[in-house]
């Protein structure tokens, strides 16, 4: 009887631990991490110029280097990605772009559907930088740390 | 055969959607290929508005737009957008060239662009025919008309832009200034309106143009204020009479704040011109001094979902501001929603008072009322 009660508060104990554990997770595996070509110089950039680089404003880096941005075409690191770093929803991404493509003031960034294209497209692509989720395998391209 | 002209118009965005569809996603060595097309249909309780039947309803409201871009080089951008539209009367089944134009951006501080560019002037002038990007059906009408959007929209000549940091504190500037020449769309809107006084033009009139904008970005997070001037003058003769408008500057002072699911933005625009028009029975002066202002509010309900309000205000105080003809309040109820990343429709509601804007005597041959409700509603497409 007493076993059953103590089973009963270590189940009690369990779930929140448990919880908690796989909530790190998700939110570690929320978070996106930068990654540049091997070319690129710099190794931190500002989370403002960031914004700047990926809404097309900007088209250099610090280092002076031509950037290539490009992006996930859409899932849940896109989205993490557009919250964090550009403050919009998919759609109003979407329309930024638009707008400079069809007034002729910008052309689209490269857009891919998976973080192992990205990777690729980076470590192929002088001044290219793009997001993948942090867990995600970056090797051949160079990460990047994010300065908010 | 008004019906069968109807059909026909309600194909071309099909067609272009399907054109569209073989062509998405093409990458040609760094060539872009993009495009847009919408279909709406307008109804109106009173008055028939924008050179439609819309008091019984009206399909002839079509857009369409390819753009082709290409990189030359990190530096180097080339393209061309073309573009038809049908609007009542207005428009027709002519693919005009939208912009063309080169563009070599030194760096982030200097660029360059030449050939035919889209002009900046105000919050969404630019972009004023880009649908895909706006929740509303219509911009506020007082300051960009939908049935003369062809005019402002963009000049043959070249722009200077960039932008200067202004510090930590301050954010940055960006600045655009332009010289060119416009000329009025011989199937838009101010000649459509000179063509129903009896006046024809069989070649376009125009004149030269320059202006800027200047556009602060401080370090709050969406917000941006700005202010524009465009200075224009237009010559033109016709069989029966010669049109000459003396050099005139339209100014416009803007904001717009985006946070989070809300977008608020607002627009004074000011314009005195007047208008001589030169006949073998004399001279005829039409004297305008435009105002305008809008304020505008959307609010994102859900990932498909965007609704939102605005009141757009035009009068022109050169002339007698309580008859209806001098002026014009908007009201607008709007809502969006996007079935995917590709298409979506609109649904908008205006309550009109006064015919300053967007009414003609060919459509309207018994006269105006004051006051007149319109429902619009548009499917589009873009990819």
């Amino acid at each position: 009887m007493r076993l059953g009660k103590r089973k009963a508060t270590r189940k009690r104990w369990l779930i929140p631990l448990l919880g908690l554990i796989t909530g790190c997770g998700a939110a570690r595996a929320q978070d996106v991490i930068f990654v540049a070509n091997v070319g690129v110089q710099i190794s931190t950039i500002k989370a403002s110029d960031l914004h700047a680089i990926f809404t097309g404003e900007k088209t250099r880096l610090a280092d002076g280097t031509h950037v290539v941005p490009v992006i996930l075409k859409g899932g849940p690191v896109h989205e993490v990605f557009l919250k964090n770093y550009c403050g919009e929803s998919p759609n109003e991404f979407r329309a930024q772009w638009q707008k400079a493509v069809f007034t002729g003031q910008g052309s689209m960034p490269r857009a891919f559907e998976s973080e192992a294209a990205v990777i690729d497209y980076v470590a192929q692509t002088p001044g290219a930088v793009g997001y993948v989720s942090r867990l995600s395998p970056h090797d051949g391209v160079k990460a990047l740390t994010a300065l908010k | 055969m008004v019906c069968r002209l109807r059909l026909r118009h309600a194909r071309l965005p099909l067609l272009l959607c399907i054109s569209a569809a073989m062509a998405w996603a093409q990458d040609l060595s760094g060539i872009e290929i993009h495009g847009f097309a919408t279909q709406g249909v307008l109804y109106s309780t009173h008055n028939n508005y924008l050179t439609m039947q819309t008091s019984s309803g009206s399909l002839q409201w079509t857009h369409g737009a390819i753009s082709v871009t290409d990189s030359v080089t990190d530096n180097l951008r080339v393209g061309i957008q073309l573009h038809m539209y049908q609007l009542g009367q207005l428009g027709g089944p002519n693919i005009m060239v939208d912009w063309a134009s080169g563009d070599y951006r030194f760096n982030d501080q200097f660029g360059i662009r030449a050939g035919k560019v889209k002009t900046v002037l105000g919050l969404f002038n630019d972009s004023q025919d880009v649908d895909s990007i706006f929740l509303w059906s219509l911009l506020p009408e007082c300051a960009y008309p939908a049935d003369n959007e062809s005019f402002f929209l963009s000049h043959l000549g070249g722009d200077a832009y960039g932008e200067i940091p202004l510090g930590k504190r301050a954010g940055r500037l960006d600045y655009d200034g332009y010289v060119g020449q416009v000329t009025l769309d011989l199937n838009g809107g101010y000649v459509k309106q000179l063509s129903d006084a009896g006046i024809v033009f069989t070649s376009a009139p125009g004149g030269k143009t320059y202006g800027g904008d200047l556009r602060w970005r401080p370090p709050l997070a969406g917000l941006t204020a700005g202010a524009s001037i465009d200075v224009e003058a237009i010559d033109g003769t016709g069989p029966l009479a010669r049109l000459h408008v003396a050099p005139f500057q339209i100014t416009a002072e803007y904001a717009r704040f985006r946070r989070g699911k809300w977008d608020l933005a607002g627009e004074y625009d000011r314009g005195p011109f007047t208008d001589a028009l030169n006949s073998p029975q004399g001279t005829l002066f039409l004297p305008f001094d435009v105002r305008s202002w809008y304020a505008m509010a959307s609010y994102r309900i859900s990932r498909k979902l965007q609704v939102g309000s605005y009141y757009g205000h035009y009068v022109n105080k050169a002339l007698d501001t309580s008859l209806p003809q001098n002026f014009s309040k908007d009201w607008a109820v709007s809502g969006r929603y996007d079935f995917n990343s590709y298409f979506y429709a609109k649904l908008e509601d205006h309550f009109l008072h006064g015919t300053g804007l967007g009414y003609y005597t060919s459509t309207n041959p018994n006269g105006l009322q004051p006051n007149s409700n319109i429902l619009a509603a548009k499917i589009g497409f873009s990819f």
